[in-house]
């Protein structure tokens, strides 16, 4: 039995050529890795979650769905439900005192059913309650007199001309293209095609703590949310939307939550909405939190996907184009979707250097469980399939898939697949250069091959992933993309800081701490990060995109260096010096590099007593970019962070179980503030990434979840881990916050993909659906023995797909 | 029931989930409900020194006998176990934690030295969908290294 361990190394890149940027300055508390301040709250359990606050007073909200994935309705009673007894509210459409919708984006989607429902999430009525038992007996006696109509649960056949429609326009919610040089040129020219079709399934977020929101009245009218969210100003918008109330009457409060990875972005919302009505109805708190099989049921997935990818290239292995076109399933309603498919459609062609592009992206209503913001947002999905075609082209030409992509990734000056010109250096080839490095790629690919040649039962495959990921929102988001602080330094020297970005398990609250602690030269215990409140900072946007340490991050040290301009203002004045030879280092002030008897908290009881303000609110706005939405061309993003992943696996061709033994991961992340933070973001995105690629297999037929709890939906375990070797590249982002780049989400994008290209190293063979499950493997790996197929993979047809949309028992080749 | 070493009498029904009746009474909100089908380990509590899913015990099953839940187990905030797991990192959105250090009590009880393997198995039963556990075992790996510095030994390894 091996033993997983996870080492990392922390790797400076030597630049070729002269590099004119000064190195970063010796730091005291950015770099480092002390225990996280939320750590023993949490650890010894008396950190409050939303289910574990005292609500005096408080009824308990419950969410009445639809029995139906496809229905008209005719009409809805609840009377018998009002008379149960401990029911206090029961409440339908006709009762929403402001707008009854709640689309982010489009306006599609109302809070609660008027006329027809399009899923089984759909919103019938809600209940305020004493007790859950008393909603729930009060939720059986909901009549709901309804005509079921026919659904729609595949993407591609939702777009048939015959398919039922969901909404006015039809089932296509929104379509985007991108578009680069002339794809009839690179066909002509290309001595190989590549052509495949990938579908990859939903992911749940499986976060361990519910959902949950507590909504209180105010005497004004307004209302106070606290809950777990990754948006409070989505959840205040939408809130004031429902009821009909001004912005500034609704107070959003994020307390601790317990995990997001992007399902908590949009979705508190709605439930925020659902317990906001109660409260207004009922007059009292009102405390909604789902149970997991209600959240499974209810909340948002990763989007599946269908892909349908051409590769075209030249016999030296020169890529010359690619023309894809991505299925997105979006469930009932637009929701995230739209910017979801913005990403996979911008993202498509990766780190390489593709002349000719065609894109076309179709985000499609059906009556399945609804996508949204999941880690990676569009983007596993398109790098799975994108790198699996890589690996495919490297198999027909014979050539090593590492030197492939070599050869083909962007330079410096060099045009991306959207077409924009790299102005700041990719590092796609050295984290790739350095992964195969460390897990001595050439050697471990002999001694796979070795090890196969004799042992059909428990085949070895070692498979690799190369990503670039665009940090931030999309240029289509771009109004949103600004972010706030306000940092207020107290008279006994300790300072509290407010963002507009969450702490949802990601340290980002432990990363401001650090960046504000090492701004003002106070030492990390005397700050406080306090939970993210839309009355102390303005609109900020979510916490996603992997944009908090660089947003967030940047409007604290917004706010920091304006007062510690003012403290050394100050202390210049009280030591008799040039201002230019204070410093503030780790409690004390510096004069010439030498401690002088001023600590920084003396520092600040003099500011005090002077009357200089040290409360400061921050603001950071990245650069515009620039994006032709007809045509899918432009600067889609402020800044790439790249990565490489090496995984090497185990199938048991008998049992069909894939084991990943070892990952390599070797990312581009500016520089790593909280170090311990950041490896365990890695640490989690690859056991994350690794549900997702072989065992997170979420069951849905018409519409319906069939395994909805931990249970039945597989979730990685610690004897599941893989040994993990990570490296990071720490080359300073000029406009990051100490040179900080984003991890959150490339610490995911790859796994699947690297996964996946191991497993086909195993087998001799590709499997092009996402999970690869024990039954999937299996199944192919059967089919491929029964063909009696040589076990070359070069024109290997096989039989792949057990139960997804498109795939099922379809036999697929290489042109 | 002894809960967390005082004897406590608590009127609830018998067939009552032990998750429920210890969440209600005002003191174990510790105790946490991630999944209710004792899959994600959330709830762990010792029963007479044993790990046990409160989600799946009825409140009848624990009458006269010992429950300790995370406020009992870690009411020392300088408990080595807990201030491991702090410094190794191994605690990101914090809601299995407290199963977690449950769990891992009552591994060391059994098992004072596990092996890293004895660990991944003593854990196998605790979800993280955050950490990749790694950090997690980690930090069970620095106490039994080190109990009494384990702090220490934390601090000097490379992140």
């Amino acid at each position: 039995m091996s033993v997983a361990r996870s080492r990392s190394k922390r790797t400076k890149v030597k630049r070729r050529g002269s590099s004119k940027k000064p190195r970063p300055e010796p730091t005291t508390v950015v770099g480092k890795s002390p225990p996280r301040l939320d750590g023993l709250g949490k650890a010894r359990g008396s950190t409050r979650y939303v289910d574990d606050l005292a609500l005096p007073h408080g009824l308990v909200g419950y969410v009445v769905t639809s029995r139906h994935a496809h229905a008209e309705i005719e009409s809805i009673d609840v009377s018998e439900a009002r008379a149960v007894p401990g029911v206090v509210a029961v409440v339908t459409a006709d009762d929403v005192p402001g707008e009854n919708q709640i689309g982010v984006i489009v306006d599609d989607q109302p809070l609660l059913v008027v006329d027809r429902v399009r899923s089984l999430a759909d919103r019938i009525a809600l209940i305020a309650a004493c007790s859950r038992e008393a909603a729930a007996s009060a939720a059986a006696l909901v009549r709901v007199v309804a005509k079921p109509l026919p659904g729609v649960f595949d993407p591609v056949a939702a777009l048939d001309k015959g398919a039922p429609k969901l909404h006015p326009k039809g089932n296509l919610h929104a379509k985007m293209i991108s578009r680069k040089g002339d794809l009839r040129k690179a066909r002509k020219a290309a001595d190989i095609v590549v052509e495949n079709t990938y579908t990859t399934g939903h992911q749940e977020h499986a976060y361990l703590e519910t959902n949950g929101i507590i909504a209180e009245p105010v005497a004004d009218g307004g209302m106070l949310i606290k809950g777990s969210m990754q948006c409070p100003f989505y959840a205040q918008k939408s809130v004031a939307r429902v009821l009909g109330v001004p912005h500034a009457s609704v107070r959003a409060v994020q307390i601790a939550t317990g995990g997001g990875f992007g399902g908590k972005e949009d979705y508190p919302s709605e439930l925020a909405a659902c317990a906001a009505l109660l409260a207004r109805v009922t007059g009292r708190p009102v405390r909604l939190v789902y149970r997991r099989d209600e959240d499974f049921a209810w909340s948002s997935k990763r989007h599946a996907t269908v892909i349908k990818h051409a590769l075209y290239a030249k016999n030296d292995g020169t890529l010359l184009g690619m023309k894809v076109e991505i299925y997105v399933d979006a469930g009932a309603y637009g929701g995230l979707s739209k910017v979801v498919a913005e990403r996979a459609n911008a993202s498509a062609g990766g780190p390489y250097a593709i002349e000719h592009v065609e894109v076309d992206t179709y985000v499609v209503y059906t009556c399945n469980p609804f996508g949204g913001a999941f880690r990676g947002f569009g983007a596993p999905q398109v790098t799975f399939a994108l790198e699996s075609q890589i690996d495919a082209l490297a198999c027909r030409l014979g050539t090593d898939p590492g030197k492939l992509r070599f050869q083909n990734f962007v330079e410096l000056g060099g045009r991306t697949p959207t077409d924009e010109v790299l102005e700041a250096k990719p590092w796609a080839a050295e984290t790739l250069e350095i992964a195969r490095r460390r897990c001595g790629w050439s050697s471990r690919r002999k001694e796979v091959a070795a090890h196969n040649s004799d042992n059909p039962d428990v085949r070895r495959g070692i498979g690799t992933a190369t990503m670039s990921y665009g940090c931030c929102l999309h240029a289509g988001g771009q109004h949103l993309d600004g972010s706030a602080s306000l940092v207020q330094v107290h008279p006994d020297g300790s300072v509290s800081v407010s963002i507009g970005g969450t702490e949802i398990g990601q340290g980002a609250f432990q990363v401001m701490a650090q960046l504000c602690a090492e701004t003002l030269g106070v030492t990390l215990d005397r700050i406080r990060v306090t939970d993210t409140d839309t009355l102390a900072v303005p609109d900020s946007g979510p916490t996603v995109a992997s944009r908090t340490t660089i947003m967030s991050g940047n409007a604290v040290l917004d706010a920091a260096r304006q007062i510690r301009s003012r403290l050394i203002e100050v202390a210049a004045d009280e030591l008799g010096s040039a201002r230019r030879k204070i410093d503030l280092r780790a409690g004390r002030v510096l004069c010439d590099g030498r401690k002088t008897k001023l600590s920084v908290a003396d520092l600040i009881g003099r500011c005090y007593v002077r009357k200089v303000n040290l409360t400061q609110s921050g603001w950071y706005a990245p650069p515009p970019k620039t994006w032709n939405f007809e045509r899918g061309r432009g600067q889609p993003y402020t800044l790439y962070c790249y990565a490489t992943m090496i995984a090497e696996v185990s199938v048991d061709t008998v049992t069909g179980l894939v084991t990943l033994d070892k990952m390599t991961a070797v990312h581009d992340v500016g520089r790593a503030i909280f170090p311990a933070g950041l490896e365990g973001q890695i640490q989690g995105g690859i056991v994350q990434g690794m549900g997702y690629a072989t065992m997170e297999h979420l069951a849905v037929h018409e519409g319906r979840i069939l395994n909805p709890g931990f249970t039945d939906y597989l979730l990685p375990t610690s004897l599941d881990v893989p040994e993990i070797d990570i490296a990071l590249i720490e080359e300073p982002y000029e406009d990051g916050p100490y040179g900080a780049k984003g991890i959150g989400e490339p610490s995911l994008i790859p796994v699947a993909a690297a996964i996946a290209n191991a497993v086909a190293d195993a087998l001799g063979f590709r499997l092009y659906d996402l999970p690869l499950t024990p039954e999937r493997v299996k199944m192919a790996w059967e089919a491929h023995v029964s063909l009696s197929l040589a076990p070359e993979p070069v024109l290997a047809t096989v039989v792949t797909g057990f139960g997804s949309a498109s795939s099922g028992g379809v036999v697929r080749g290489w042109r | 029931m002894i809960l967390n070493g005082e004897p406590v009498r608590i009127d609830a029904p018998e067939g009552a989930r032990l998750l429920d009746v210890l969440r209600a009474q005002g003191k174990c909100a510790g105790v946490k409900d991630g999944c209710g089908e004792g899959e994600c380990g959330a709830c762990t509590v010792l029963i007479d020194g044993e790990a046990a899913c409160s989600c799946l015990m009825f409140f009848g099953q624990v009458a006269g006998r010992r429950v300790d839940t995370i406020e009992g187990l870690a009411a020392d905030p300088a408990d080595p176990l807990i201030v491991a797991l702090v410094e190794a990192g191994g605690v990101q959105c914090g809601f299995c934690t407290p199963g977690i250090v449950v769990a891992a009590r009552a591994l060391l009880k059994a098992n004072p030295k596990p092996t890293r393997h004895d660990i991944q198995v003593g854990l196998s039963g605790n979800i993280c969908r955050c950490t990749g556990y790694h950090r997690i075992i980690d930090a069970i790996e620095n106490v039994i290294s080190k109990p009494r510095q384990a702090s220490k030994a934390s601090r000097g390894r490379a992140p």
